[in-house]
């Protein structure tokens, strides 16, 4: 690989599954890693904020990573309901890593995707969001060429100046298994971090997600006949339309992907 | 000197030196299945191996008749001759019995081989060609040169008949004959299977199969230990090294392994085969059989240290066994293909990661989810919401029950919308026959059956511990299941892990209350009928009659398939092929229904989820499949058992255990 | 509504009064007497003829008036009433997605809440529209656009959102906006909004999807949980977060404001690429087109495909006899996808498929069966020879690009 001197660190976090609500490795974090290590293979460094949970399925989900292939990841020791933002921006401004992955969103807790770009803030780095790929690291310059994901499959090309952080998106090359061997033995190094309490957040309520009420067909009726018509005629779309004869049903399909606006 | 005087005299020295010659090879031999890791000697099982031989390992293959009346002549023939040469010629007892034995074991030895000859004129495509062609004629000339050698002995004809010219081919012959009899026993050639399958009988990682009995679960291993499943020759153990040597490549396993039919790149005889290369160092270059479909013989090479995967097999073969266990169960030398397969793919999946297909996806969704398509685990019972199922748990206000005469497994049918109907009919028979069962609910997760033959043991034994611990906490007779995989994983799977369990297939508990009247089957019904044995009930747990004799009790009359009991083909649905999706040629539950349209059967019943969901894959139109429980549902005679209800629950409560 | 018939009672009662003095302005068409005769008032119908006399056309051919009692509504649009700030108490700001220059539900939806924040507590507020680049759509003030600045220069065709986060922290500077909202979605709305979070120390509440008097509730944990938390000056809200405006007009009147150049940009856009219809993944594409069993003639559903410039899928058993690779096999046992789009061809729709295609918006059967599932399930079900049908579909598809890029020739003249 000629990217042996670039330093690349992922950010990993423990995801949560979304119907057991189990810890696991978390998507994007997993694509973040993956990717890495096609970058860089064995230098890619790991690091995580928060201590090794006592509770094992916590320390499984944290060990999935390493069975990915990694020999250690770095624990960044910090208090539950602590600022990760600041704990990680201040060891890592020591590292001065090139490139710096993470996936778009946490999987629990706020995950409002802010992290990397309060980092990259912090530290000063550019920040791209949502990368599928990299496609170089052209060392000398100090530019990366990235493709980010688009809404439908398309992809973006950037160009970005190192070093950067990158959050990597679904649409990233699929994780390689974790294998549970490599994952038992791999190492946990611990680093005691600073503290920083996140005072705000403590005071949020949360709930389990309720289902959102579906939106409303709206009629926007001025007269009384319209409301009428509005609240008795045949709910549309129940029933598809069926279309007999070649011409007709060609027509009918090429009328629909022009509505569609696919044609 | 007479020409009969030195061939006495050159006698001894040849055999004592041949005997040395096959001592020597043996300890080599020992020392390469000495690599392999510790295992268990079973001292006992030598003792055994007469019987073992005779009646076990007959008993396979008896199912060639042909082919074990061959056996018994050359084989009986020659182990007779070889004991009579080494009193005559070693020891020198010169007694007249002696000779006149030797010359009767030489003559059965000779019409053998002659069997043998013909039977390798024009050979089955599943049998071996190289070096085992030769064997016919290497069994003739040893058989008839000590037959010629003896004749003069008896007195039948004079000494000293031939001259030096007969007694100069008698030496050849008996060079040739002792060479590949004796030392090619242990220095390898067609001899070997004698000398490594003898050791094989006697000291078998699985004593229990032996004496009729049945071993069948996969051996756990140690989850802390460095190297977790099989990488290399050297990781097997050193039992499994020898039964690989035990092969003598008959084909059988070629013939019943669905894999190589469907033209997926596995033949177990092919994989026996790379295994000993693998533990003796070499190429595949001299196999002379039919190849891994799709792959070149010769292209492979492998060696004791070296890594087995994509160097000597390539990974594709190993993920396309289904382990449907119709090669072990055909195996005449009683290898175990399954399980060097499973300790392969171990490696595989718990080191390397590797798992093809979607493997890796099921695997993660088995660990977060408990079971394998990553339904919500609080959704299992959501098939159940109308069937007002009685729960076991703690919690009275929902009239939870820690104590059950049954404990009905659900399995993760319930996520599957078909197989919800056989569970609903299954509940149905239940009701009827009055039975007091409760299901785990939620608590139950899957029985890890897939985790563990797609190689990931480590997920297996968490859902097995899991399971074990949820049900050690009520109380129950019985389990039943309408998942043979669960069935087997539960009953001879759990128990070492402390899991010791009645369980039965829900086929084998109705035929129990079928034949207790309890359930009453309306037997007027003609169908037109074949029945599919899973391979998880019938070779796995030799669960043939039960399903057969619901079937009956509904008045069919089987149309069995040509391959059907304990020759039936899987549905290829087992071990995880369905999920690691190798490519062949066709696919086998295509195959299977073939065999299933031949009988001219309208519907093919069946007893396994995983069965049900392979055959109906198959396009239409082609017979319905059909559980046996919701066949038992349309012929149920309802009402009659009224009665005789309160007696059922006692019975239920006195009965089983 | 133009069409309708109003009845006018007052206007009614005075055709009947014959005394009344707008009678005689009204009452025009038959009159029936007493006696039911048809009567006719000859002074008010007729013309002047050429040499002074009175004319009157008993054809009817010249017959001018056509009104009656018969109101006739007006085909003119209804006018909303106009909701005019005149003077802004306070600012609420949105920065709009406008992908490819129009409003997006997203947009409207956001605009929405906006409207809703400029107008509590006694209300006061404007809401400002933030435009960058170009700005096709002229709906701004009727989706709730109160005051506008575009930001349009060849750099904004680009994708460069850090001189758009530059752009906006020079104009929250000056507007001090109570708040500042942005759709969170992925078409730059939850880029650009976390970006100007960053810059401006301001922790933004994401993924809002109600807003509660002085709270906002937030999906967290990716969509597993509701966080109810202070309303916060940034907001990135969800689509459907709010009803779009629909009842009032806004000004929209354009606000001026120059871009700040950007000297040490780090993200430099190189353009989108190309990307192969069949490159993209199956549970991502929006656009499917689905083989199954029932083609015969895989090389024209290839080509159907690539003339459509759809994603090609396919049915298990298309999979398993070879005819399309594993990747491509849509449903529960393969992939689960999403297509706004999902044509199924010669596809009966065994459950698994149709569980696969669930989350899909529109769905076309061709099937030769009118009766299997998937015609049931579908938008439109064609019924007929699939092969025919594809191939007249291409054709169809065919003509009307040719025809557009003749018309696009003719534009270029």
């Amino acid at each position: 690989m000629s990217n042996n001197n670039l330093s690349v660190i992922s950010l990993v976090s423990i995801g949560e599954h979304p119907t057991s609500r189990r810890p696991r490795r978390a998507e994007q974090d997993a694509r973040a890693i993956e990717l890495g290590i096609k970058l860089v293979g064995d230098n890619l460094q790991t690091l995580h904020a928060g201590e090794l949970s006592d509770d094992d399925s916590q320390q499984t989900a944290l060990r999935s990573y390493l069975g990915m292939g990694l020999a250690e990841i770095n624990l960044l020791e910090m208090p539950e309901n602590s600022d990760a933002v600041l704990v990680i921006a201040e060891h890592l401004k020591q590292k001065k890593p090139d490139i710096i992955l993470t996936g778009v969103r946490a999987e629990n807790g706020e995950s409002s995707g802010m992290l990397p770009y309060l980092l990259a803030e912090q530290l000063g780095m550019a920040m791209v969001t949502s990368i599928a790929e990299i496609l170089s690291v052209d060392e000398v310059n100090k530019q990366a060429e990235v493709l980010q994901a688009l809404p439908r499959g398309q992809r973006r090309k950037l160009k970005v100046d190192l070093p950067f952080i990158a959050s990597v998106d679904m649409a990233a090359a699929l994780p390689r298994q974790s294998a549970f061997g490599p994952a038992r033995r791999g190492q946990f190094e611990e680093i005691l971090g600073t503290s920083f309490t996140d005072q705000e957040s403590s005071e949020w309520q949360t709930a389990d997600a309720k289902k959102r009420p579906k939106r409303l067909k709206i009629i926007k009726a001025k007269t009384a006949a319209d409301r009428f018509k509005a609240a008795t005629a045949k709910a549309s779309g129940g029933g598809g339309k069926v279309v007999h004869g070649v011409e007709e049903s060609a027509q009918a399909i090429l009328d629909l992907l022009v509505e569609e606006g696919l044609v | 000197m007479s020409s009969s005087e030195f061939l006495s005299q050159f006698l001894f020295t040849l055999i004592s030196f041949a005997l040395l010659l096959m001592l020597v090879g043996a300890v080599k031999r020992m020392l390469l299945w000495s690599q392999g890791q510790s295992s268990t000697i079973h001292w006992l099982g030598l003792l055994q191996i007469p019987r073992r031989y005779l009646v076990d390992l007959h008993h396979v293959v008896a199912r060639d008749k042909y082919m074990s009346n061959t056996h018994v002549a050359t084989a009986g023939g020659f182990v007779l001759s070889s004991i009579l040469i080494v009193l005559l010629y070693v020891f020198q007892l010169k007694l007249q019995i002696l000779t006149w034995a030797l010359l009767g074991s030489s003559l059965l030895m000779f019409v053998g081989s002659i069997f043998v000859m013909i039977r390798r004129r024009n050979p089955p495509p599943n049998l071996s060609l190289g070096q085992w062609q030769r064997l016919p004629k290497s069994l003739m000339v040893f058989s008839l040169s000590f037959f010629i050698l003896t004749l003069p002995a008896t007195g039948i004809l004079p000494s000293d008949t031939g001259g030096w010219l007969l007694a100069l081919l008698l030496v050849a012959g008996i060079i040739w004959g002792i060479g590949e009899m004796f030392c090619g026993m242990t220095w390898g050639g067609p001899m070997k299977h004698a000398f490594a399958g003898a050791l094989h009988l006697g000291l078998h990682r699985r004593q229990e199969r032996f004496g009729g009995g049945q071993s069948t679960g996969l051996k756990a291993i140690d989850l802390s230990s460095k190297k977790l499943g099989v990488e290399k020759p050297i990781d097997f153990k050193w039992n499994q090294l020898l039964s690989f040597d035990a092969c003598v490549e008959c084909g059988r396993c070629e013939n019943n392994c669905p894999a190589f039919a469907a033209g997926q790149p596995l033949n177990p005889k092919k994989l026996i085969q790379d295994m000993v290369i693998g533990m003796a160092g070499g190429d595949d270059a001299k196999f002379a059989g039919s190849p891994y479909p799709g792959i070149k013989v010769g292209t492979h090479k492998g060696g004791a240290i070296i890594p087995i995967v994509n160097v000597l097999v390539e990974s594709d073969t190993l993920w396309s066994c289904t382990t449907c266990r119709a090669c072990v169960d055909a195996c005449p030398m009683m290898i175990e293909h399954v399980d060097a397969i499973v300790d392969m793919r171990r490696f595989e999946t718990m080191e390397k990661g590797q798992t093809p297909g979607k493997g890796s996806e099921i695997l993660e969704n088995l660990s977060a989810t408990d079971n394998p398509n990553g339904f919500a685990p609080s959704t299992r019972m959501n098939w159940a919401a109308d069937q007002n199922l009685t729960v076991f748990g703690h919690n009275e206000k929902k009239q939870e029950v820690t104590q059950a005469d049954v404990l009905l497994w659900v399995g993760d049918a319930a996520f599957d919308m078909r197989n919800q109907r056989t569970l609903r009919a299954m509940i149905k028979l239940l009701r009827a026959a009055k039975v007091n069962f409760a299901v785990l609910g939620d608590a139950e997760c899957d029985s890890g059956d897939l985790a563990r033959r797609l190689g990931d043991e480590a997920t297996f034994q968490r859902l097995a511990n899991s399971n074990i611990s949820t049900m050690n906490k009520y109380k129950f007779n019985t389990i039943v299941t309408a998942d043979p995989h669960a069935f087997h994983c539960i009953k001879n799977e759990y128990g070492e892990f402390g899991g010791n369990y009645n369980v039965m297939h829900h086929t084998g508990f109705f035929a129990e209350l079928v034949s207790q009247q309890k359930i009453k089957l309306d037997n007027s019904k003609e169908l037109a009928l074949t029945y599919h044995d899973p391979c998880y009930l019938g070779r796995y747990n030799g669960e043939y009659d039960a399903p057969r004799f619901l079937l009956e009790s509904m008045g069919v009359k089987i149309k069995e398939m040509d391959r059907s009991k304990s020759t039936a083909r899987c549905c290829g649905g087992g071990g995880g092929a369905p999920v690691t999706d190798i490519p062949g040629k066709q696919r086998i539950p295509d195959m299977r229904m073939a065999d299933v349209i031949e009988t001219k059967a309208e519907i093919v019943a069946v007893a396994c989820p995983g069965c049900s969901a392979m055959l109906e894959g198959v396009v239409e139109p082609r017979p319905e499949v059909k559980d046996i429980a919701e066949l038992m549902l349309d012929a149920l005679i309802e009402g009659v058992v009224e009665d005789t209800a309160e007696v059922v629950v006692e019975d239920m409560v006195g009965g089983a255990v | 509504m133009s069409e309708l018939f109003r009845r006018d009672p007052r206007a009614q009662w005075i055709a009947r009064n014959r005394l009344h003095p707008m009678h005689q302005a009204l009452v025009i068409g038959p009159v029936f007497g007493p006696s039911g005769l048809l009567r006719k008032n000859l002074h008010i119908i007729g013309f002047i003829g050429p040499n002074g006399l009175k004319r009157i056309d008993r054809s009817g051919a010249s017959n001018d008036s056509e009104q009656g009692s018969r109101r006739s509504a007006t085909a003119s649009e209804v006018i909303l009433p106009l909701h005019q700030v005149v003077e802004p108490a306070f600012y609420i700001v949105v920065v709009l997605d406008l992908v490819s220059g129009r409003l997006n539900g997203h947009d409207k939806d956001t605009l929405g809440l906006a409207q809703q924040l400029a107008n509590r507590n006694n209300g006061g507020g404007a809401v400002v529209a933030i435009a960058f680049g170009e700005l096709k759509d002229d709906s701004l003030n009727k989706a709730g656009v109160d005051r506008l600045i575009h930001i349009n220069d060849e750099q904004y065709a680009h994708y460069n959102p850090e001189q758009r986060c530059n752009d906006l922290q020079g104009i929250i500077g000056e507007l001090e906006p109570q708040h500042i909202l942005l759709p969170d979605s992925i078409n730059g709305g939850g880029d650009l909004g976390r970006r100007l979070a960053a810059a401006l120390q301001q922790r933004p509440a994401c993924g809002v999807w109600k807003l509660n008097d002085d709270t906002v509730i937030c999906r967290g944990s990716a969509g597993k949980r509701d966080i109810t938390r202070p309303l916060s000056k940034l907001l990135l809200v969800m689509e459907e977060c709010s009803e779009p405006i629909s009842e009032t007009r806004h000004e929209n009147i354009l606000m001026s404001q120059a871009s700040s150049p950007l000297a040490n940009g780090k993200l430099f856009d190189q353009g989108n690429i190309s990307v192969d219809p069949n490159a993209i993944p199956l549970a991502e594409a929006g656009f499917i087109l689905s083989g199954g069993n029932g083609i015969n003639d895989w090389e024209q559903f290839h080509h159907t495909a690539s003339v459509l410039g759809a994603t090609e899928g396919a049915s298990r058993v298309a999979v398993d006899d070879g005819n399309m690779p594993r990747e491509r096999q849509v449903g529960a046992t393969g992939t689960w996808v999403t297509a706004q789009v999902y044509i199924a061809v010669g596809i009966s729709g065994a459950i698994q498929h149709m569980q696969g295609i669930g989350q899909c918006d529109k769905v076309v059967a061709i099937n030769t069966d009118e009766g299997c599932d998937m015609v049931k399930r579908a938008d439109i079900s064609a019924i007929g020879d699939s092969t025919e049908i594809l191939a007249r579909l291409v054709e169809l598809v065919e003509q009307r690009k040719q025809a557009k890029q003749t018309n696009n020739e003719g534009d270029d003249k």
